[in-house]
């Protein structure tokens, strides 16, 4: 059976099976051309449809919808404040777009009891996301962007280094490769001490090509480690599309090399992420090891700040002067935008009657205001100590000043 | 001649090589190798020599040093241009491989390979990993390797056409700060020794050494000295291995205080090289070292911009060394 045949089939059988909104919603869902296999054959074979977050209530699924639009304000925010205040000197990587794949994720794992009990994730330099839908505080992540003393990190972290261990949240990383790897050796930690625990972690397209990325793989499937690589596909990595790094067009499909489930998901289909998630999740909790998740999503602007975008508009369009080799097309980004995950979860839900509009709309106008207030917060912290540098070196003392002979 | 920018400079060097070396071949990812300065044509590495020739590659600088290695092993020329972000990921090949074949194969392997490392230094908010400079002392380190750091567009030029030309591996730093800076720079093809410094300026109260991007801040305090009447003799290293030991003795040997100023931490910085070199060679001089604290770049702009040595406190040590 071809993956198509084997699509339609799954679509068609849930619609048998699914409530009568539901069914309209599904539809709604195939004319967009939004139908991608779970992959999850044992599953199917066990007559479980596997669909729908089935085991979420109401008010989880509520939650979910409003990390989305909390993860997508405080970044439109930011992306506000970059195009406005020119003495804002945050330099953000937005994930605007990509919402539903850390929401989703994140949905499945344990966020709190610090390193020794939360599920931990591991973020990169696009962190936004991953740390809202980890639970961080948005006001403090807010004022580390803008490097204030009183920020998550005290303003030696930035936006690419923010990390939280009492919510399991590691850190982003900035660079591309170490991270899964550095992961994985939790993930043995775990495994060593025989926790519950899982780890996530988190890599774009941009992964692939590292050596990093076999090691991590073929040491957690090795090991059967607790481990979880959510590949976040945006297409792009850095200023160039994937094809020229990656030789499939599924990354996934790596995960047969290493004999572990690679699953193909949805990334703006907030409860496709969750499924995806939620199954790896009880898969690693009960030791039988990792899976690689590839979640196909895109970012609505450019690798880094907000060139070509508009204040008050979402997405960024036209030329970006680093993309030279590798130039996104309009119509590229605006159609992955028709694809909106804050409307993919949105219509969801109400087609579901777990909201209504009016319930919607005022979560995103709180969402919006929290991160607005989120920020206006940041702008009133106290800046860093420069002398403060010579400390957090080492866990004691600080070290001694060259800079002046 | 024309004003040429960091960029422009070196892809005009190596476009003249390519197009002499049919298999020569350039490898990068993230900065293309494209660059323009008005009046002349635009320089695109890619669409001229093609993608059998020049790739673009995954973020993988350990295959992109390792690349340039074999291909040089197999007799072409290579240079590869490695960005800032995934600089000492490469480390391994430079350390273990690169430097280390021509002796471990009793002379029989040869490697006419350029690794451009870019270096940020400079850039406060990047935090941590992307503000980094600490690598000179780390390649200068390594046996086998020649490890270059030019300072402006004229030696960039003619040292990447020396660093191409030269028959073992060359790491040429490049001082990303630097990019911005213009100059006028000659259009023809010429060579700029691997191995010694540039004077500068001359004086007799105190040398000043610095390298790389630490240069611009050199040159104003030296300036800024001479104004105060102070003669200030100002040395860009420019080679950190071979390091021109004979430029830096006979300086000190005349005014016998040496202030050197790095950008690198300060535990064996290249300053600490060049201050052992000398203390070897003259009797009787004053020493003192400017660099970065033994700290990783803090983000916050208040942090960083006080940690990294400046024209203030070069000024200001160099006063009390002649003092």
């Amino acid at each position: 059976m071809t993956q198509s045949n084997e699509l339609a089939q799954q679509t068609s059988n849930r619609n048998r099976t699914s409530s009568t909104s539901r069914r309209i919603f599904l539809q709604s869902l195939a004319g967009a051309g939004a139908a991608i296999s779970l992959g999850s054959k044992v599953a199917w074979a066990n007559g479980e449809i596997g669909y729908w977050a089935k085991d979420l209530t109401n008010e989880q699924l509520i939650n979910m919808y409003t990390t989305i639009q909390r993860i997508r304000w405080f970044e439109r925010t930011g992306v506000d404040k970059m195009l406005t205040e020119p003495g804002y000197r945050g330099y953000n990587h937005f994930y605007v777009g990509q919402e539903a794949v850390a929401t989703g994720v994140s949905a499945a794992l344990k966020n709190t009891g610090g390193i020794m009990e939360a599920d931990l994730v591991y973020s990169t330099h696009r962190p936004s996301g991953h740390a809202i839908a980890k639970g961080v505080d948005v006001k403090k992540m807010a004022a580390e962007y803008e490097f204030r003393a009183t920020g998550l990190n005290k303003g030696y972290a930035g936006e690419m280094h923010i990390a939280d261990k009492s919510l399991g949240f590691m850190g982003a990383d900035g660079m591309i490769g170490p991270g899964p790897v550095i992961a994985t050796g939790s993930a043995f930690a775990i495994r060593a001490r025989g926790s519950r625990q899982v780890v996530v972690n988190y890599g774009g397209d941009g992964t692939y090509a590292t050596p990093h990325f076999h090691s991590a793989l073929n040491n957690a499937a090795l090991l059967k480690l607790p481990f979880i690589y959510v590949l976040e596909n945006n297409l792009y990595h850095q200023y160039a599309h994937y094809s020229y790094s990656v030789p499939m067009k599924d990354i996934a499909t790596a995960a047969k090399t290493y004999g572990i489930p690679g699953v193909v998901v949805d990334g703006q289909d907030v409860f496709q992420v969750y499924n995806a998630a939620k199954e790896a999740v009880e898969r690693a909790r009960a030791g039988e090891g990792p899976t690689l998740i590839e979640a196909k999503t895109y970012r609505y602007y450019n690798h880094w700040g907000a060139p070509g975008a508009k204040a008050g508009e979402l997405g960024a369009f036209g030329y970006d002067p680093l993309a030279i080799t590798s130039f996104r097309p309009e119509r590229e980004v605006r159609a992955w935008m028709a694809r909106d995950p804050v409307d993919i979860s949105r219509n969801a839900l109400i087609s579901w009657k777990v909201l209504d509009r009016a319930k919607a709309d005022a979560i995103e106008a709180a969402a919006k205001k929290e991160m607005v207030e989120a920020f206006a917060w940041a702008d009133k912290q106290p800046f860093a100590k420069p002398e403060d540098g010579l400390k957090n070196v080492f866990v004691e003392g600080s070290v001694p000043a060259r800079q002046f002979g | 001649m024309a004003r040429k920018s960091f960029m422009y400079s070196v892809l005009e060097a190596v476009q003249y090589e390519m197009r002499q070396d049919k298999n020569m071949i350039w490898i990068f990812e993230l900065t293309p190798p494209v660059a323009s300065t008005p009046g002349k044509p635009v320089i695109n590495l890619e669409t001229e020599f093609g993608r059998k020739r020049v790739v673009n590659t995954g973020i993988d600088e350990n295959w992109m040093a390792g690349c340039v290695l074999g291909a040089g092993l197999a007799g072409s020329k290579a240079v590869t241009y490695i960005p800032y972000q995934g600089n000492a990921m490469c480390f391994q090949m430079l350390q273990n491989h690169a430097g280390k074949l021509r002796s471990m194969t009793g002379g029989d392997a040869a490697m006419p390979v350029v690794f451009i490392l870019e270096m940020t230094g400079q850039t406060p908010g990047f935090a941590g990993q992307h503000s980094d400079y600490e690598i000179d002392t780390y390649y200068a380190h390594i046996p086998g390797l020649k490890t270059v750091i030019p300072s402006t567009p004229t030696d960039a030029k003619g040292m990447m056409v020396s660093a191409i030309r030269d028959p073992n591996p060359v790491v040429f730093l490049w001082a990303d700060a630097l990019r911005p800076m213009i100059e006028d720079v000659p259009d023809e093809q010429y060579t700029t020794p691997l191995d010694k410094a540039a004077i500068r300026a001359t004086g007799s109260d105190i040398t000043i050494v610095g390298s790389g991007g630490g240069m611009p801040e050199v040159l104003k305090a030296t300036e800024q000295l001479q104004k105060a009447g102070m003669k200030v003799e100002t040395i860009d290293l420019r080679s950190l291995k071979p390091m021109d030991t004979e430029t830096l003795v006979k300086s000190v040997q005349k005014t016998k205080r040496l202030l050197t100023v790095d950008q690198s931490y300060y535990t064996l910085c290249p300053g600490a090289e060049v201050i052992a070199r000398v203390a070897e060679n003259v009797d009787g001089a004053r020493y003192k070292r400017i660099a970065f604290p033994d700290a990783p770049p803090p983000a916050a702009p208040e942090m960083f911009l006080w940690m990294r040595p400046n024209a203030n406190h070069i000024v200001g040590a160099a006063t009390k060394l002649v003092g």
